[in-house]
């Protein structure tokens, strides 16, 4: 179908519009014009609007388009109800144009992107640095004049922190332990060092794997709500409000969380570290035939009180690192819900990693 | 009169943005004044620039004729202990419960008060905004003309000199938004609280304001006695009050 044709008179090509010009038939139009302007860059088009009945506002946006393609195309027949339509939508892209900035170099684009992204993440990491050290003041400051925080709300995180992810904590730790128990012992049984299972069991739940599985595991459950929490009371001004009741944020809302997770990881440790081992018990004697009494006194000749603490500490600090970090993500949320989202996950990816880095160096520094 | 704030040569904005420049104006004790002019013209930033939310970029502030250093910690605490502020959307904590909520300030500023003044003090208030029954409801349970008026108990529950009010009776209906304005007038008349309202509710302001400030286009454009606005002939302001008496006509 060719709509546009080309009048003999005058030289002046014609386009007669349907009567329905509306977004479903604009299309053709659209296409019509397009393919028009391949073959004719600068031809005299006069568009003529006799037969329209119905427009709507991509019509418009169509024939705001094809003004910007010169002074050569006019419209005839326009009715007035249609030049008034008009008037109400302004070239804008044209201005947009104007305003906008003549465009870089790409190169230079470039190195100035990667240069703003260095001192961004410097400016986020002296922000992070400086949360760091006001948490601490804070946390001395709560400890000394028990002042600042909401009473009883210590005793909520508590709560929320270790009876609400006790289950799915020990889920993990004995599924690990049986995991690692069961691979183990398969390689064991070729050297026909069996027994030794009690030992690597032992070891690498209580100093590796709970503290790290655990860290792992809060990271999403804790540290994704402590984030989110925070991050839609500053988007709802809730901070706002706390700050002019002479109430710091920060310390409101992050001793208790800190206090929370202080106290509950140690519980939640050695629930983890006692359920890891006892997967190992019913794996050395299921595969192995490793009566229980033998598996302890043999984990128990290699494994010490000090590697529980150890194992303790490590998940201590991994506690720490979820809260210090989901907190500060969740404080770094200016407005909008929809940085409530963004700031959880990554929240939940910052802890995470941060964990898997401080633990390889504790390995490194504990060798 | 008293002067309770007054501003000098104030701008205000965000980091790569000045909104207003060249405030200058002061209010005095048990004063109403409204702030006016059209939405995105900075009037919540004003008062988030006054109660220290965000620093002023040049210009200072005077509280009771002491300069506020919006810096020092120390100087916002003191500040703090003299201000109420009801926000735009409410911002009540949605964890506690409204008795919670209004006893807060209590809890954490005198957590020694004994238990039984606390409570006294807490219904008192929320008997006078007319919210005694929904003491125990969350926030989350409540509409958002109730959690206004719980968020006004709760900014004046330990009697601050000058409370800021965004937008109070926004979302209001005429009724509720005549009730809150009875509230502040009674309020200012009994403890001679000083009230800066921003507010687009002819009605409101035509009961409430003492002084006006309207803002346009980055400046202050007018500031003075509210009686002497309309008299003014000033061509923008006739036409903000002119379509506010319109679209108030349209929406009623
Ligand atoms: N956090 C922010 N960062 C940068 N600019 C902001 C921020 N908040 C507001 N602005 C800008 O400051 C200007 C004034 O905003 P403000 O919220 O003070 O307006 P307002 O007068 O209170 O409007 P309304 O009546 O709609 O509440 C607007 O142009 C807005 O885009
Ligand atoms: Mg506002």
């Amino acid at each position: 179908m060719n709509m546009i044709t080309k009048s003999m008179e005058n030289e002046i090509y014609l386009l007669t519009l349907p009567s329905q010009v509306t977004i479903d038939t604009i299309m053709v139009i659209f296409n019509e014009l397009n393919e028009f302007q391949k073959i004719q860059p600068q031809p005299a088009l006069e568009i003529d609007f006799k037969d329209v009945e119905t427009f709507d506002s991509s019509a418009i946006a169509l024939f705001n388009s094809v003004k910007r393609m010169g002074e050569h195309v006019v419209f005839s027949n326009i009715r007035e109800d249609m030049e008034k339509a008009f008037a109400m939508f302004p070239l804008t892209l044209e201005t947009a144009k104007q305003i906008s900035k003549p465009e870089k170099r790409r190169y230079k684009k470039r190195i100035e992107n990667y240069a703003d992204r260095f001192l961004k993440m410097l400016g986020e990491m002296k922000e992070f640095v400086s949360l760091l050290t006001d948490e601490i003041y804070y946390m001395g400051q709560y400890l000394s004049k028990r002042k600042g925080i909401y009473p009883g709300e210590i005793t909520n995180q508590l709560y929320f922190m270790a009876f609400k992810s006790f289950p799915i904590v020990t889920l993990i730790s004995f599924l690990v332990g049986i995991t690692i128990s069961i691979t183990s012992a398969e390689q064991l049984r070729n050297f026909g060092a069996d027994i030794f299972l009690a030992d690597l069991v032992g070891f690498a739940m209580i100093r590796e794997l709970v503290p790290l599985m655990t860290g792992i595991i809060l990271s999403g459950k804790i540290g994704a709500s402590i984030t989110a929490e925070i991050a839609s009371m500053k988007v709802m001004e809730e901070t706002d409000a706390l700050k002019t009741m002479g109430i710091i944020p920060e310390k409101f809302l992050m001793v208790p969380r800190l206090m929370g997770i202080t106290m509950a990881i140690p519980l939640l440790t050695a629930l983890a570290d006692f359920v890891g081992i006892f997967a190992g018990i019913i794996v050395a004697r299921v595969f192995s035939s490793i009566p229980p009494d033998m598996f302890l006194k043999e984990m128990f000749t290699i494994v010490h009180l000090g590697d529980f603490l150890i194992g303790l500490m490590k998940t201590l600090v991994f506690g720490w690192i979820i809260v210090f970090s989901s907190g500060y993500k969740g404080f770094s949320v200016k407005q909008g819900a929809a940085e409530v989202g963004i700031a959880t996950t990554d929240s939940v990816v910052l802890s995470i990693s941060m964990i898997i880095i401080m633990d390889c160096i504790f390995a490194i520094l504990l060798y | 009169m008293n002067e309770i704030i007054r501003v000098k040569n104030l701008s205000v904005g965000y980091e790569n943005e000045i909104v207003l420049q060249n405030l200058d104006f002061s209010i005095n004790e048990t004063e109403i004044t409204v702030i006016l002019g059209k939405s995105g013209c900075g009037k919540s930033t004003i008062m988030k620039t006054l109660i220290g939310l965000i620093p002023p970029i040049t210009g200072d502030v005077y509280f009771y004729d002491e300069k506020v250093d919006y810096l020092s910690e120390h100087v916002l605490k003191s500040l703090y202990k003299k201000i109420g502020v009801l926000y735009q959307g409410s911002a009540l904590l949605n964890s506690l419960d409204l008795y919670e909520n209004i006893a807060l300030p209590i809890r954490m500023h005198y957590p020694d008060l004994p238990v039984l003044i606390e409570k006294e003090m807490v219904y008192s208030r929320l008997s006078q905004v007319g919210l005694r029954g929904s003491a125990h409801k969350l926030p989350g349970e409540l509409s958002g003309g109730m959690r206004k008026r719980a968020a006004l108990a709760r900014a004046m529950i330990l009697d601050p000199k000058i409370i800021f009010c965004d937008e109070p009776s926004a979302g209001l209906d005429p009724i509720t938004a005549a009730e809150l304005d009875h509230l502040m007038l009674e309020l200012r008349k009994l403890f001679g609280i000083t009230f800066l309202v921003v507010t687009h509710e002819l009605r409101s302001i035509e009961k409430i304001a003492d002084k006006a400030l309207v803002l346009n286009e980055g400046y202050m454009h007018y500031y003075g006695e509210y009686s002497n606005l309309i008299s003014l002939k000033d061509p923008f302001i006739d036409s903000f009050f002119l379509k506010n008496k319109t679209a108030q006509r349209n929406s009623g």
